[in-house]
């Protein structure tokens, strides 16, 4: 009996065509908002989260200074670091300010020491040789951009860092403005690279660092190596560190996407609300249509549960019908907007909606919700109408 | 004697509109026996409409008794109400009032899906009543695209589909044409031979002719005797 209201009530919502399918478009915008902006999100969380994934890796853990000024330095021990069992390898991105003699003009200029295991921690370095190959041995120094331009050396020239000489053997190739900010808060264009070992050469003491990465082996386990970290970090004095893995970035990153979808969502879902109001609006109409038929019903042994399941089976499939169109609509307008977005911003990582079954299914069962809901109150209306006076009704 | 179908004891109702109140009935007493065909005449106004809502318990009484079959019926709810109704109490109008959106078969069909009877067994039923109204041809039709008597014709095969006790029509012809007119009264007629008992509320005397018997009401009250 019930799949007969139901048919009852599709045979309705199909007569009263035009004005069922300008409910249904009100849901129908509504769901599409904010299906495509949930979805884009999605996306863009998603493609984040790769890409951290792709410079750090599921398995390093990043030292920080905690009070994340681009100037704090913490204190290492890399020796003892390295020791701990499933640590693989430690390296920091230490950089120093030096006096730097070239064939040009001399002064004080960042020095930065450069691990070769770093290239393994951060393959998106973007050192980029402009001219010459890299460092290789000790007493070689790589140039940034505006570096070799203000000392005026070339690949070959002899320069001296603190007194000592230096074989520039590579250029780097221009950076963007900003784009050494990843790299411990070091204008890559205005720096010196030299090896990690002669920087310590060049500055003796302990393992000054802006940042240091740990790489743990695959067999073991992260949260243990952690853990095992930070309470060498403790123990050799360094109180001022934060150690983060790959699951705490992801998280955070996770957290503030998260909040601004919500926050976008909760905008766009207004205008599903406004489309169940038209629902609501479309139902009240519909019950006072069919009055006198909600009264024949009703004489011919329709009971008050019946009549309201049956208005409640209409409202709900306009707004399902609405919300399964705006689940499309909104699927391809992420879809457009994410293939705009790569295209604008050559994004290397791949980055594009995502259709997640939840989204899909939350999407669809919000959408029959909002229009059951709204056709509540006017589907309550028409059960309880007194079957003489419906009769009556002109 | 048998025992009554359905009985109004001193029914009053009075209905309420703002400040004023018009009394429909003022004390009615009513008995209705199985096979009994029973025309009510009277000018508008009369109660008779009202009496028939009463009696077809669609409305209730503001005072008296009313017992289906024995049973009194103030104290039921709408939902027991109802399924009295779509069981044993069968409902002729003027207006038809068909569902348009529906086809005739389907419109026959309704008291059935409400009672929840399966598909198949709605629609044997139903086509064998469209069948017996002589619109077997006209199944698939909606009520727009039939005539004033086959409409007609329709409402009682819809009013005939749960297999009622009682059927109660309500100036079926003052629609119709006259020729169309006497067809339905002719398949009344025919339907309280096969045993049902009727009640036609009409203020056309030829009409009322078609009854074993005919009451008088004014003012919400039978008056004289049988006519």
């Amino acid at each position: 009996m019930i799949g007969d209201l139901f048919r009852l009530a599709v045979r309705n919502v199909l007569h009263r065509r035009l004005r069922s399918w300008l409910t249904v478009i009100g849901i129908l915008i509504g769901t599409a908002a904010v299906v495509a902006l949930i979805s884009i999100g999605q996306g863009l969380e998603r493609s984040i989260t790769q890409e951290v994934e792709r410079i750090m890796g599921f398995n390093t853990l990043l030292i920080t200074p905690q009070g994340r000024s681009f100037q704090a330095q913490i204190e290492l021990d890399l020796a003892a670091l390295r020791e701990i069992p499933g640590v693989e390898a430690a390296v920091t991105v230490r950089t120093e300010t030096a006096y730097v003699e070239g064939p040009l003009r001399d002064g004080f200029l960042s020095l930065t020491g450069y691990d070769p295991a770093m290239e393994e921690f951060l393959g998106e370095l973007h050192l980029e040789l402009a001219v010459g190959e890299g460092l290789t041995a000790p007493g070689q120094v790589v140039l940034g951009a505006r570096a070799s331009q203000v000392l005026g050396a070339k690949v070959g020239d002899q320069i001296s860092i603190e007194d000592r000489p230096f074989q520039v053997v590579g250029i780097l190739a221009e950076q963007e403005e900003g784009g050494g900010m990843a790299y411990g808060g070091v204008p890559v264009n205005d720096s010196l690279y030299v090896l990690y070992q002669d920087l310590k050469g060049l500055f003796p003491g302990p393992d000054l660092a802006q940042l240091a990465f740990v790489k743990v082996s695959p067999e073991a386990d992260v949260g243990q190596v952690k853990a095992e970290v930070e309470r060498v970090l403790a123990r050799t004095g360094t109180t001022e560190a934060e150690v983060v893995g790959f699951e705490e970035i992801t998280q955070r990153i996770r957290t503030v996407l998260g909040g601004v979808q919500a926050f976008l969502a909760g905008i766009a879902g207004i205008s599903i609300l406004v489309g169940g109001i038209g629902v609501m609006n479309t139902m009240y109409t519909a019950v006072l249509e069919r009055t006198r038929e909600i009264g024949v019903m009703k004489a011919v042994g329709a009971k008050d549960w019946q009549v309201m399941l049956m208005f409640l089976f209409e409202s709900g499939l306009m707004g399902l019908a609405g919300g399964t169109l705006g689940l499309l609509v909104g699927l391809g307008v992420a879809m457009a907007a994410s293939a705009v977005v790569q295209r604008l911003f050559q994004m290397e990582a791949g980055f594009s909606a995502v259709a997640s079954a939840g989204l899909i299914l939350g999407a669809l069962a919000f959408s029959f919700g909002v229009g059951a809901i709204s056709g509540l109150l006017p589907a309550r209306r028409a059960a309880a109408l007194p079957p003489v006076e419906a009769l009556r009704y002109e | 004697m048998r025992e009554a179908l359905l009985s109004l004891e001193g029914v009053t109702k009075v209905y309420r509109m703002g400040q004023v109140e018009v009394p429909a009935l003022r004390g009615v007493d009513l008995e209705l026996h199985p096979g009994q065909f029973l025309a009510v005449m009277g000018p508008s106004g009369s109660g008779k409409s009202t009496l028939l809502h009463i009696a077809g318990l669609l409305d209730r009484p503001t005072s008296g008794k009313v017992r289906w079959q024995g049973r009194e019926v103030s104290s039921l709810r709408s939902g027991q109400l109802a399924e009295l109704r779509g069981r044993h109490i069968g409902f002729v109008f003027q207006t038809f009032n068909l569902i348009p959106t529906l086809t005739a078969l389907e419109n026959v069909e309704l008291p059935l899906l409400f009672r929840g009877l399966a598909t198949g067994e709605r629609r044997k039923r139903a086509e064998g009543l469209l069948e017996l109204v002589g619109l077997a041809g006209r199944a698939r039709h909606r009520p727009g695209q039939l005539s004033g008597g086959e409409r007609q014709r329709v409402a009682i095969a819809r009013a005939l589909a749960p297999d009622p006790e009682l059927i109660l029509a309500d100036e079926p012809t003052g629609n119709l044409d006259s020729a169309s007119g006497r067809e339905i009264l002719e398949l009344l007629r025919s339907l309280n031979g096969t045993g049902k008992t009727l009640v036609l509320v009409t203020h056309d005397t030829e009409a009322a002719k078609v009854a074993k018997e005919i009451k008088h009401m004014r003012d919400g009250l039978f008056v004289g005797g049988e006519g």
